[in-house]
């Protein structure tokens, strides 16, 4: 294993924290507890001052995959690397210990050392690395007032409310300017409330500094907000990876559809197909829809709509379904309406409509995906 | 932390603690199956020692004497300790918190003490006894029948079923019976369709437990059994000694292997009851406070009960003890004022082996202690966050010593001091016996290490690697300061047990290792009540002063 320092930065207090140089590659990871697959294979790649977020719901892997780039998890097959350091590789049996690879991690319960002072926990890294203490104590300091918690040096963590403790947890993260931050579910301990205020302090955070960063979160609008490019986990393998708009908007699978926005689903039977469109017919409406992967016709398949793609029209026309209305409900900033088409529920956000309890929604062909069912 | 192969002191500490637990077992099994002692030139292999003492009458009834009194335990104890344990954590007694106290007293004072004040004070010439014949005119109880020394251990082991019981009932969540109070069941129907059943893997745990310690039971039967010459299992060993004139090891190592033979499986299903039992465990984090249960004035004749079991458990023998060793002599007829004395006192005082007893005692308990605390933590820190091979069997090999009853477990260390060159020059220092006791509560102490070490979550040591600390620098900087207080805490408990512990040392008593333990077996075979009497209460104040520095400084007394 020693042959490996070679490959780390020397010195890393100089290591600049604007200028992040190297790229982590992971490369076909596997990772197993006992007969069990978590990891079945996931690549990926994060470039230099970029944020990518891991999604995934739970036991789909993200939080193995972070904890195993940090070296807290035992693969059993794959590569990591950043820049030309080498963390971990199958064949060439490397697996560097966890405190050379010099990685930052922010735990989703912070574990910040409940015996040390808030400064002693932001400082241990520096101290272990051998740095002077008029230098330690600048870092430290320069770090906690970053982070706005000047003044709270010398208390210790039980003694910080959940938002200060988080800002604790980050900037002992950061003061060794670790080449990438990873973090695991950084907001999760936080309160809803709070959560919204600190995912836009995080992301201005990490702008501000140029940090490259691996984020593990299960809320897809966290997601969205905080990261330049999403990996969407499902069952230890990668179901598909972009910019949050070419998650959103472009799907490829009815999983990541899905995941990503809230939605309408209408279940029924490919009727024709059609340049790159598809008719689908159910219990009593037809509507033209985007063909999203091979479809046949005859083939069972879903039709997902986002929410706010679904319009709520005065009359009958083109892709316009006749509903009736259920109920409705306000939601502060927007109300929805639920409607009912057969057997199925339909939502959409708007007014109620004026004239009886009978309505026309419209799903614009463009905006309707259909996805083949898994023949399973 | 994942396993990434054993480091060089990892491995270091696993080599020792297996040689220190596996040498003393091989040679008794290897003894057991001899003709003669070891280290007579005319041994040879045989089945002689198991013939003989299979053929010997006084071996089975020992056996039978032995299960009869466990099981009687379990009938007396189970029962007793799980309805103290419901009505000290679910109902309105008056005077908990110092009942709370009391009840762990039988547990940290030594059954020789313990049977020793049941003599004194409820024996045929007991100041009990004579009190109740002025008032009655008749000894209206026998403490040396079977019966009475299975009753006498039954109550004084109610503690441990306490304890689990406890311990389980704190743990169980309000919700769940909250649950059934709002689906209509009354607070009885709680207890018995909700409460018992989710505390019966701790219930049966504890049964198994009692039945275990009584089968080792070696103070009690001891001193309440001679006088109408019942026989246990440790004490047919104990008189083995003197029964062929010769050492008879051979003829002990053989009662060794039958006694490890039963408590071994016992300590295995101890084992897995507890692992399943944590199955039921249903609070996670902060505990809602639990409705009490009023008892209206059913609580006056529930405490009645409580008294009652402390006066006798507690009160009798101390009383007896204190007693004693304040007067020359006891018997019909005396007055108490004429013949109160110091004398025990000064006697003990004179003998330079009881005053060496007293003080080595003190040390082993303190440095000892401490000595002992460093090395279970060494061996917890070897075994921590590891889940390989070697971890796996580090976790069976300290539930080894367990099985061992401390008189056997000392008798083993005997021969490795007296025959292993280069370690008979400590045969004569206290060391030998720090070191047998160090292993006999091995699992004790590790218990105690691993409930500190199981409070720090993993995270903690994680953080503090992912910033750049080596697996030693962990230790140093995040686990051990983290586990400082349940150190600390060890170190008292460590402290008392050793204290009170008495049998390891029987064998290994010679000049240089006394301990008042041994001395008080040795001194009770050899009928010097007197000094008995004043050096079991010596022994009861190092053990008070123990409990109250743990009491004053909050310590839990029991995982």
């Amino acid at each position: 294993m020693n042959k490996l320092d070679a490959h780390l930065p020397t010195d890393l207090a100089t290591h600049s924290p604007n200028k992040p140089v190297d790229k982590l590659v992971v490369e076909n990871l596997h990772l197993q507890y006992g007969d069990n697959p978590i990891l079945k294979g996931v690549s990926m790649t994060l470039n230099p001052g970029e944020v990518v977020a891991l999604l995934g719901a739970s036991g789909s892997g993200k939080t193995t995959l972070l904890r195993s780039v940090a070296g807290l998890e035992q693969p059993s097959r794959g590569r990591i690397t950043i820049g030309d350091a080498v963390l971990y590789d199958s064949e060439a049996v490397i697996d560097m210990p966890v405190e050379k690879r010099n990685l930052g991690l922010v735990f989703p319960s912070y574990a910040l050392w409940p015996h040390r002072s808030v400064f002693d926990n932001v400082a241990y890294a520096l101290r272990l690395r051998g740095i002077p203490g008029s230098e330690i104590e600048e870092r430290v300091n320069q770090a906690l007032t970053n982070l706005g918690l000047g003044a709270l040096a010398e208390r210790l963590p039980h003694q910080l409310s959940g938002g200060q403790q988080q800002r604790v947890a980050i900037a002992r993260a950061l003061v060794y300017n670790p080449p990438v931050v990873l973090m695991d579910e950084p907001l999760s301990n936080l309160d809803a409330k709070l959560r919204e205020e600190a995912r836009a302090w995080l992301r201005e955070l990490i702008v501000r500094l140029g940090l490259s960063a691996l984020v593990v979160t299960h809320d897809q609008t966290e997601a969205m907000a905080m990261s330049d490019k999403i990996l969407l986990l499902n069952f230890g393998k990668i179901e598909q990876q972009g910019t949050p708009e070419d998650m959103y908007n472009r799907p490829q699978t009815q999983f990541t559809a899905e995941f990503m926005g809230s939605n309408n689903h209408l279940p029924g039977k490919v009727r024709e197909v059609a340049d790159g469109r598809a008719l689908l017919e159910g219990e009593g409406w037809k509507l033209w829809g985007a063909a999203r992967g091979a479809l046949k016709v005859g083939d069972a398949a879903t039709g997902i709509i986002r929410l706010e793609r679904t319009r709520i029209s005065d009359g009958a026309g083109d892709n316009r379904v006749r509903t009736e209305i259920v109920t409705g409900m306000f939601l502060g900033d927007r109300k929805e309406q639920l409607f009912k088409l057969g057997a199925l529920r339909l939502r959409c956000y708007g007014n109620a409509p004026s004239g009886g309890s009978e309505s026309f929604i419209e799903l614009p062909p463009d905006d309707l995906w259909i996805f083949a069912n898994d023949a399973a | 932390m994942t396993a990434r192969g054993f480091s060089l002191p990892r491995s270091a500490v696993v080599a020792i603690t297996a040689l220190v637990i596996l040498t003393p077992l091989s040679l008794i099994f290897w003894q057991s199956f001899l003709n003669a002692p070891f280290f007579n030139p005319a041994k040879h292999l045989s089945f002689d020692a198991y013939r003989f003492i299979f053929e010997d009458s006084d071996f089975w009834s020992a056996f039978l004497n032995s299960i009869v009194i466990a099981a009687g335990m379990v009938l007396i104890a189970l029962p007793l300790g799980a309805a103290l344990a419901f009505l000290l954590t679910r109902t309105d007694l008056p005077a908990q918190r110092l009942i709370e106290v009391l009840v762990l007293v039988p547990v940290f004072v030594s059954p020789m003490v313990l049977a020793f004040g049941y003599v004194v004070a409820m024996g045929p010439v007991g100041f009990y006894s004579l009190w109740a014949k002025d008032l009655v005119g008749d000894v209206p109880w026998n403490v040396y029948s079977l019966a009475s020394i299975a009753v006498i251990a039954g109550l004084t082991h109610v503690p441990h079923v306490y304890l689990y019981s406890s311990a389980a009932l704190k743990s169980l969540g309000s919700d769940v019976e909250e649950a059934a109070r709002v689906v209509g069941a009354n607070p009885l129907k709680v207890a018995l369709n909700v409460s018992l059943p989710m505390t019966a893997p701790a219930l049966f745990y504890a049964a198994v437990l009692v039945f275990f310690l009584g089968f080792e039971l070696f103070g009690l039967p001891l001193v309440l059994g001679d006088p109408e010459g019942h026989l246990v299992l440790s004490t047919y060993l104990y008189k083995l000694t003197n029964k062929l004139g010769t050492p008879s090891y051979h003829l002990m190592a053989a009662v060794a292997v039958c006694i490890i033979a039963v408590t071994f499986p016992l300590v295995l299903l101890q084992r897995w009851l507890l692992k399943t039992a944590g199955k039921y465990v249903s609070v996670k984090g902060k505990a809602t406070r639990q409705k009490l249960l009023p008892l209206g004035a059913w609580k006056w004749i529930a405490l009645a009960i409580v008294a009652l079991w402390l006066m006798f458990t507690i009160v009798v023998p101390i009383s007896g003890i204190a007693l004693r060793a304040f007067v020359e002599q006891w018997g019909e007829g005396i007055k108490l004022a004429d013949v109160l004395t110091l004398a025990n006192f000064r006697q003990v005082f004179d003998q330079s082996d009881q005053v060496r007893a007293i003080v080595n005692t003190f040390l082993i308990g303190t440095l000892g202690g401490a000595l002992a605390v460093a090395c279970y933590m060494a061996i917890g820190l070897a075994g921590h966050r590891q889940r390989g091979g070697v971890a796996k069997v580090l976790d069976y090999l300290v539930l080894l010593p367990r099985a061992v009853p401390g008189l056997l477990a000392g008798l083993a260390f005997l021969w490795i001091f007296l025959f292993v060159p280069g370690l008979k020059e400590l045969r004569n220092t206290i060391f030998s016996v720090w070191l047998a006791y160090t292993v006999v509560w091995l699992a004790y102490g590790l218990r105690l290490i691993s409930g500190a070490l199981l409070q720090i979550g993993p995270e903690l040591e994680e953080s503090a690697r992912t910033v750049g600390a080596t697996n030693g620098q962990v230790l140093r900087h995040v686990t051990i300061p983290l586990i400082r207080f349940g150190l600390l805490a060890s170190w008292l408990l460590v402290f008392m047990i050793f204290e009170r512990e008495y049998s390891t040392g029987v064998y290994l008593l010679g000049q240089g290792t006394e301990v008042i333990g041994s001395m008080l077996v040795s001194l009770w075979s050899a009928g010097a009540i007197d000094q008995v009497a004043a050096l079991s209460l010596i022994n009861i104040a190092l053990v008070a002063l123990g409990l109250a520095v743990a009491l004053r400084f909050g310590v839990r007394l029991h995982e």
